[in-house]
Formats: structure tokens, sequence, C-alpha cells
């Protein structure tokens, strides 16, 4: 199941330059690159002449693309101009073209009608580029389907057992109280966790040397943008009433983009707003967490091997799969208003 | 061990309904109030059960959420 009328992240700026690169979204295959002036290019990644995958082609005379087969060449339209060897352009050799936008350090790309693609929608994720953040992030490819991945961000009791080492302790799965808040739009998992030990990560990063009070705030958007907001400041300092300040306050950004109904494409960052030119402390938080991710795309790909082998089986719901219950409602009421809309236009 | 799960329906004017609470021996615990003997002679109400009166909204929340 997957919406269309969204944005998604395709990749990160940085991965994208004049050599074009192949991704696959939504089972629509895609070829990104930049023009010579290094605006974005998205294609459908397969030449109408003998389907060969544009993105072993090349781009030439600044931004035409190049089929690597044949020498066919398509511009920024996905319009064939040039086929080696005659004159006459068939009228069919055309590809699709996609939206595209730069932003926050990540590309976006618009799978649906683009008619509908207003650059106005896509959330706010200001944090991977702001100087009042020290952020890093990266990409992980997971085989398994997307919305196991929202609903592991939107359960964290997870952290207790699957990352003891890094973020996770027995206080994030006991004796819990979790707010769960449907909006019109998402939903937003609020969690306090008051006077208990720090995990790891935390000590770490914030030399906490007595009990903590903790914070997770899980802000979901549909179709899969989850942008966490965690942290930590010594306990009976006032962070449930507001106050924040001599601990620990970070985001976790999160985007997923399905590949196909089992695969899936995973940006994420971590930002922190304390030392923030420190790279150092900013790539201590980043690699504990990627261990913690790392640790998760494992459990992912057990799950989707596990339900490959029988989709039909029934699961049970815990009280934690609060979160990501209302996330999948409302993931599948978009889906039926989406294909409602698309069969009246039939 | 206790968890329990505090569920909130936000609505379109983004006021937030009363809310359903699910507790870990089973439970779904309702917010609302508790209703008077005056009302329950008004509208001929059960003496002696345990009535509360609750937000019509929480109504669609329960619809959605649960």
């Amino acid at each position: 199941m997957f919406l269309k009328n969204s944005w998604y992240v395709a990749a990160w700026d940085r991965e994208i330059a004049d050599k074009p690169i192949g991704r696959t979204f939504l089972n629509e295959p895609v070829v990104m690159f930049r023009d010579k002036a290094g605006q974005l290019i998205a294609m459908e990644d397969k030449c109408p002449h003998r389907r060969v995958p544009l993105s072993m082609g090349k781009v030439v005379e600044g931004d035409l693309l190049q089929c690597h087969y044949h020498g066919l060449r398509f511009d920024r339209t996905g319009t064939c101009v040039r086929v080696p060897g005659q004159e006459s352009i068939p009228e069919t050799a055309k590809v699709k073209t996609y939206p595209v936008v730069e932003r926050y350090h990540w590309v976006w790309i618009w799978m649906g009608d683009p008619v509908q693609a207003d650059p106005a929608t896509i959330p706010d994720y200001h944090y991977l580029d702001s100087p009042d953040w020290g952020a890093k992030g990266t990409y992980i490819h997971v085989k398994a389907n997307w919305q196991l991945i929202v609903d592991n961000l939107l359960d964290l009791t997870h952290l207790a057992f699957v990352h003891e080492s890094t973020i996770g302790n027995a206080a994030v799965a006991e004796n819990a109280e979790v707010r769960v808040k449907r909006t019109p739009g998402g939903v937003l998992v609020t969690r306090w966790m008051i006077d208990k030990p720090a995990p790891p990560t935390y000590v770490k990063a914030g030399n906490f040397t007595t009990n903590v009070d903790r914070w997770q705030f899980i802000d979901f958007l549909p179709p899969a943008y989850l942008r966490l907001s965690v942290g930590a400041t010594p306990t009976g300092t006032g962070a449930p009433e507001g106050k924040f300040e001599g601990g620990i306050n970070m985001r976790n950004l999160n985007a997923i983009t399905p590949e196909t109904e089992n695969t899936s494409h995973y940006f994420w960052a971590q930002a922190h707003d304390f030392d923030v030119k420190n790279e150092k402390l900013t790539d201590m938080i980043f690699e504990q967490v990627k261990t913690a991710f790392l640790e998760d795309k494992e459990v992912f790909e057990a799950q989707q091997r596990v339900i490959d082998h029988d989709a039909s089986e029934s699961q049970v719901d815990i009280h934690a799969d609060a979160g990501g219950i209302q996330a999948r409602r409302i993931l599948s009421r978009l889906h039926d208003e989406e294909m409602q809309a698309r069969q009246a236009a039939e | 061990m206790h968890f329990r799960v505090e569920l909130v329906w936000q609505d379109e004017a983004q006021d937030d309904v009363p809310s359903i609470y699910l507790t870990s021996d089973g439970r779904v615990i309702l917010q609302g109030r508790s209703v008077s003997s005056d009302e329950r002679d008004h509208f001929k109400l059960p003496p002696g059960a345990d009535l509360i009166s609750v937000d019509r909204r929480l109504i669609k929340a329960i619809k959605e959420m649960l």
C-alpha cells in the first residue's frame, strides 16, 4: 500500500551530482541527476527504446541524459531530442518526469499527480540545516516494508530490549504513562520517564551523574515522517514543567520512502541543540544512534522474512502499539481517499 | 509493572476531546463526570447504577481510535 500524492525523500543532496543515480520509489524506477547549473532532474529510469535503465547513461550538453545503449537523448521534460542515425524522433519516445525539490539537505520527490505537488506541504526538518543545531544523518536500505519502520518509531518501548547498550534501558518499558494524541493531520505520542537512570548514550552526551527526567515526543505525519524530540535533564530540575535547560535536547529525524512493498529507503539524522559546533560530539551521538538503528534494521528484516513466509497470519496488539495503530488508521483512510479520487478521475 | 495509555482525539478545531485510558489490567476508562442524583431524578435514569456523562465528541474519538 502506497500513498502516491505525497512528498518523499529521494536522496541526501550530497548523493546527487551530474552522474545519474537510479533508485526505485513506490515500485517506479527513477533516475536523478543534476544539470550543468546544479538543478535537479528526476525522470523514469527506463529508456522507451529497449528499456535499459537511463541511470546507466550519462549527462551530455549540460542537461541532456544520454542512454548508455543506443545513445538516445532526453531533455528535462523527458522528451527524446535525439535518436542517433535518424532525423525523425518517434512521438512516443518520452519518459515520465517527477517534481523534485531540494530542502533541508534532502531531495524530495513527488510520485503522484504533478498538479498537486505543492512544496509548501513538505514537512519541517529545519534541524538538518539550521546553525542552531548540530546534525548528522545517513541513509539505510532496509529489506522490509516501510510501515514496519513507522511502527517501530511510534513505539519506543523496544528501546529497552533492542538497544540496551545505547539509547535504552528498563525504564523505557516499565511503569510507563504514554499519551497518544490523534491530531487532524497525524499522531503525537508523548512519554515522560521521571527520576530514572539515564541510558548509556545519554550519560556519554550529557555527563549525567544522577537520575534524569527523560522525555520522548514522537510526531508522526503521513505517509512516513517521524520527528522525535528526545532528551533528559537531571531529575527534579523542572523539565516536565517546561524547563529543558541543564540537560540534553535532541531531535531524531526520520523519513521513510517505500522502494517496493517489502523494501524501503530509510533516511534519518540526529540533531542536538547543545554544543552545536562540537563535531566530535555530533559524531559520537550519531554513531551511538546509528548502532541502535542498525539493530533495528536487523529486526525489520527478520520481521519481513517471517511475514513473507505467511502474510495472512494475524498479529497481537498490545498497549504500546497505540501510536502505530493510530498511524495505520490514518494511512488506511488516506489510501482509501486517494484510490477513490483516482477512480473518480478515470 | 504498570503501563497505561491515554488516547486523546483532537478535533478539527484543534480542541482536545476528553481522554480514553487503556490500563494494564485490561480496562478502558473514559473521562467524564458522574451523574448527579438530581439528573437521575430529572431524566429517570437508573438510581443505583454507576453512570458518567461524557462529551459527545468522545463518542467519535471512541469510534475512530478504538
